[in-house]
Order: C-alpha cells, then sequence, then structure tokens
C-alpha cells in the first residue's frame, strides 16, 4: 500500500503504463510520443497532470478514451488491493481521487493499529 | 488548411474534370482511368504500409494485426486493380466479367473488414444500444436498396459465377461500411474521427461504386474510363488519406 503522493503517484504513472498497453505496445508509444508532441505532455509527467493526461486522451480517441480511462482505472484499483466498481457520474479524475483518499485512509488506519499494537507490547507486564 | 489536404483537393477537383469533360477525349479517358486506378491504389497501400511500419510490433498485439490486416486488404485490392489494367492496357482485351481481378477485390474485403472489426473490437463496450441501432437502421436500408436495385435483377442472369460475384461486392460492402460507421460514431468527436470519417467515406463511397457499376455492367452501359471509375478513385485518395492522417494523430 503506497504511503503518500509520490508513491501513489508511481502506482498510477504504472497504472497508466499497463491501461494503454490495451493498444498494444505501439499503440501505447503512439499516444505517449503524441502526448508528448502536441500537448507537451511527458510520460513522466502523466502521474502528477491526471486532468491534462485525460483530457489529451479525451481529444485523440473521442468516446474511445473510455476504454483506455477503465483500463487504467482497473489496474490502479488492483494496484492498490481495491475494487474498482463503476459508479453512475463518476469521472475518470473523481475515480482517481477516491483512490487516492482510500489508500490513505487505509494507511492511516494501518499505522494507528501498527502503532497501538506496538504501545501494548511496549507495556511492561 | 494543412499541405496533405490542400494537394488531394487540388488532386479530386482535377480528377473530377478529367472525368466530367471526357467527351473530349473519349479515347484517352480509357487509357486515363485504367492505369490511374492501380497508381492511385498502390499510393494507398504504401500509405497503409507507413502505418503498418508505425503501429507494428508483433503479431499477437491486436493492434498491430489491424494494420497488417489494412495493408494486406489494400495490396490485394490494388492487385485486382493491377489486373484489370493488364487486361486493357497490357493485353488490350476488354477485362472479363467476373475475373480474376474481382477474385483480388473480393479477398481483399476479407482483410480489411478483419482490420476495421478489430479496431472496432478494442472500443466497441462504448458504443451505445443508440448507436448500434443507428448503424443497423444505415445497413438495413442500404441493404433494401442494393437488394431492390441490384441483387434482384441480378438474380436473374443465367450464368451463376456472375450471379455469385454481383451478390458478394454488395453484402461485403455492406458488412464493411456497418462495420465503419460504428468505429467511427466512437472516434468522431476525438481527432482518430478524422481519419474514421475518411474510412468510412471510402468504404461508402466503393459500395455505391460497386452498385452502380453491378446495374451499369446489367444494362450494358459500363465502358472503361466510365464515371463510376472516378467514384473508385476518389475512394482510393480517403484511403490513401485516412492512414496518413491517423499516422499524424496518434
Amino acid at each position: 500500500m503506497p504511503e503518500t503522493g509520490s508513491e501513489f503517484g508511481q502506482v498510477l504513472f504504472e497504472a497508466v503504463d499497463e491501461g494503454l498497453l490495451v493498444l498494444g505496445e505501439s499503440g501505447r508509444n503512439a499516444v505517449y510520443f503524441h502526448l508528448q508532441n502536441l500537448y507537451s505532455l511527458k510520460r513522466e509527467d502523466i502521474s502528477g497532470k491526471p486532468e491534462a493526461f485525460v483530457e489529451n486522451l479525451r481529444k485523440i480517441f473521442g468516446m474511445g478514451a473510455e476504454i483506455i480511462e477503465k483500463a487504467i482505472l482497473r489496474s490502479l484499483y488492483c494496484k492498490l488491493g481495491l475494487t474498482y466498481e463503476e459508479k453512475k457520474n463518476h469521472d475518470f479524475i473523481m475515480y482517481v481521487n477516491d483512490a487516492k483518499n482510500t489508500a490513505e485512509q487505509e494507511r492511516r488506519q494501518e499505522i494507528t493499529v501498527d502503532f497501538s499494537i506496538r504501545q501494548t507490547v511496549d507495556e511492561p507486564i | 488548411m494543412s499541405p496533405i489536404y490542400k494537394s488531394s483537393l487540388i488532386l479530386l477537383t482535377g480528377l473530377t474534370l478529367v472525368y466530367s469533360l471526357q467527351g473530349f477525349y473519349p479515347k484517352f479517358i480509357a487509357l486515363f482511368s485504367d492505369s490511374f486506378l492501380p497508381i492511385i491504389a498502390g499510393a494507398a497501400v504504401i500509405s497503409s504500409g507507413f502505418s503498418l511500419q508505425k503501429y507494428w510490433h508483433k503479431a499477437k498485439e491486436q493492434f498491430s494485426i489491424v494494420w497488417l490486416c489494412f495493408t494486406i486488404g489494400l495490396f490485394l485490392w490494388f492487385v485486382g486493380e493491377a489486373v484489370r489494367t493488364g487486361y486493357t492496357v497490357v493485353w488490350s482485351v476488354e477485362t472479363p466479367y467476373p475475373s480474376i481481378a474481382d477474385a483480388f477485390w473480393l479477398s481483399g474485403c476479407v482483410p480489411l473488414f478483419m482490420a476495421l472489426y478489430l479496431y472496432f473490437d478494442i472500443f466497441k463496450s462504448v458504443i451505445s444500444r443508440k448507436a448500434s441501432t443507428f448503424a443497423v437502421a444505415i445497413t438495413a436500408s442500404l441493404a433494401v436498396f442494393v437488394s431492390v436495385g441490384v441483387i434482384a435483377p441480378v438474380a436473374k442472369t443465367a450464368d451463376l459465377t456472375t450471379r455469385m460475384v454481383d451478390f458478394l461486392y454488395p453484402v461485403l460492402d455492406l458488412a464493411l461500411l456497418s462495420i465503419a460507421i460504428l468505429g467511427l460514431f466512437i472516434f468522431l468527436k476525438g481527432n482518430l474521427g478524422k481519419s474514421w470519417a475518411l474510412i468510412t467515406s471510402g468504404v461508402l463511397l466503393n459500395a455505391w461504386a460497386d452498385v452502380l457499376f453491378s446495374y451499369s455492367k446489367l444494362q450494358g452501359a459500363y465502358y472503361a474510363g466510365h464515371p463510376i471509375e472516378l467514384l473508385y478513385a476518389v475512394a482510393y485518395v480517403f484511403f490513401l488519406l485516412a492512414f496518413y492522417v491517423h499516422t499524424k494523430e496518434l
């Protein structure tokens, strides 16, 4: 489970990389090349700018972008150990934020549980 | 307007003028049409080949197969055009119907259909029921038109091979058209929509030309350099552009 922003960013980066594979490796490379050349969005910047990424993806694929978005989200949720469920009126960014918040909450709970276990162990008998 | 669109527009205007004014040069138009079609079909194969070079990764990848199928399909159509030119220009005989050229044109439809289907297949789940119904409605209405206009009259012809070829052309054209329309729905709002619009227009023109060809052949009105051949030429220009635009937009 990732701890904070930067680790989540790494997971999102990997999820984007995997999700774009619906187009095959050559298709994925073409998307990266295109994003960088036409929209100045570098591969490594995608996780920091998911809004720009998804906007440009829709500019390229139109309605077809939805398939790539879903593939990325499935991969993201899987990597975070979460269950991806489709919700009405939820867009890509909402799903990404949900995943980030849930992952952070779970992380915090883990730390709290870990801390209380340590306290219990450290208490003198 | 980008230079490729400008050049295409000039080419299309020029072609339209050449076919429109054919009454002034009846002998030249036959030679022109027979020579130009394989050239423009070859150019479309080259354009598709560049797309294949860009998108090919390995044979197990669906997206790679799409471009291989496009290239094979267009190559078969090019061979069909070349064979037809061989009959008329090289051997100076009228192209028989059906001929080996028809075998290439018909077989070319199969990889082209596979290419369109495999591309559509990756994105098919975004197609709404409304869009599918619309595509089915268009295809069905065209199927009725084709059945009444071509298949019914052709069914009365004596030769079984001719009947089969005349039947196969509209059927394969409609199959290509229906899948192209569905693909167009998916990408219409994106930049790839331009490429799909060109593919769909190419398929539509080709289908229209095939229907008119069968009908005029049946009426004995067809001749080398007939204005119908302009539709085939424009369709090839559209395919050429479609692949070029695709590599520019993705």
